[in-house]
């Protein structure tokens, strides 16, 4: 399995999973809930919609706030993450909502902001 | 002309009267990403994209990897849109360690720098690189490429291809970006100069065909080409050549 960081991946927010099944993509959202196992979580994109992002291996601490996950698309429209990074917000916090409109705009204008 | 300086932060500091040509010059530090860093076309020592010519840029990023030498440190700085790349920042070896201290993997920052290309393999030689403290930043720049690339690609296509879809954006509603049509400096109409700056930029030795006018200006009636065309004529700025229907500028390009 090709490592997935040295691939184009896709920032796509949770209304393009469903397009997206086997792509590499990333994907940032506010921490909603964590499965017990912690294997699973669940995050919110900038409209408020749920993505589940599952791991290979239960996580080593406590994650909370704005994470951008990166990973494949499975085929049940979930996340399985490879790595993740938490955004600092110590200073400002993330504005979520206008993240997902600059989203909006490069998808519209791929010409101008290429994956790949 | 009428590539007008943005506070988007990109444009040319010096930016003298003179060396404002059509053609923007890479006086301009442009925010790109990874992915557009890779497909830049070298000729000699220019690099382009998508025709544009950069040189000057920046990216934003987080580290995936740090390597310190004695001269340099090399960074590999990924920002999801191509594999990570290779970014080298040269240390100050007179200074007692002050300067350059290594950014942790794991870091989002932005840089500034030089694109370069060696043995078909692009890098950056980095001037700058700041972590980020305020990851709204990121998004920001995101915004600047879009942004960036759609003016500088539209001034080089000198307002005759503006797609429809570019105003209904809003992104020309922003001031002082200089939008679509106002090139109202040489005394032209937009209409003229569309036709005027077509006619500039044919290649071909027996100039632009009206029919090509048509095929290139979907904007505009057969009726208004001629206009701006006898206009254009009249005033010196075109002059026909194999016939009426065919016209090439006076002005050596």
């Amino acid at each position: 399995m090709g490592d997935v960081h040295e691939v184009p991946r896709k920032r796509i927010a949770t209304g393009h999973l469903a397009q997206c099944i086997g792509q590499p993509v990333c994907f940032v959202g506010r921490v909603e809930k964590i499965h017990p196992t912690g294997k699973l979580f669940v995050l919110s994109d900038g409209e408020g919609k749920h993505a589940t992002v599952e791991l290979s291996e239960p996580l080593d601490e406590e994650i909370s706030g704005v994470l951008e996950v990166v990973g494949r698309v499975t085929n049940q429209a979930t996340i399985m993450c490879m790595s993740y990074v938490q955004f600092r917000e110590d200073r400002s916090p993330f504005d979520l909502e206008l993240y997902n409109e600059a989203l909006k705009i490069i998808h519209e204008f791929p010409d101008y902001f290429p994956f790949g | 002309g009428g590539y007008t300086q943005s506070p988007g932060g990109f444009g040319s500091p010096a930016g003298t009267q003179a060396e404002k040509k059509q053609r923007v010059r890479s006086q301009n530090i442009v925010p790109c990403t990874v992915s557009q860093l890779q497909a830049a076309e070298q000729v000699d020592e220019t690099f382009r994209i998508r025709g544009v010519e950069i040189s000057q840029v920046t990216v934003m990023g987080i580290i995936r990897h740090a390597e310190k030498a004695p001269t340099n440190i090399l960074y590999k700085v990924d920002d999801m849109t191509a594999a990570p790349m290779d970014v080298r920042q040269w240390v100050d070896t007179d200074e007692a360690g002050g300067e350059n201290v290594v950014v942790p993997p794991g870091t989002y920052v932005k840089v500034a720098g030089h694109l370069r290309s060696f043995q078909n393999k692009k890098s950056l030689v980095a001037f700058k690189i700041m972590p980020l403290e305020n990851m709204n930043e990121f998004t920001t720049h995101i915004l600047e490429i879009v942004n960036a690339h759609m003016m500088l690609r539209k001034n080089l296509m000198s307002a005759s291809r503006v797609p429809q879809s570019f105003s209904s954006a809003g992104l020309s509603d922003m001031g002082g970006y200089g939008g679509g049509g106002s090139l109202s400096v040489n005394g032209l109409t937009a209409h003229q100069s569309q036709v005027l700056n077509l006619i500039k930029n044919c290649p071909v030795p027996e100039g632009m065909s009206l029919q090509e006018l048509k095929l290139q200006l979907q904007n505009m009636s057969m009726s208004a080409i001629k206009q701006a065309v006898e206009f254009l004529s009249s005033e010196g700025h075109i002059y026909s050549t194999v016939d009426d229907d065919h016209y090439k500028s006076t002005d050596a390009e």
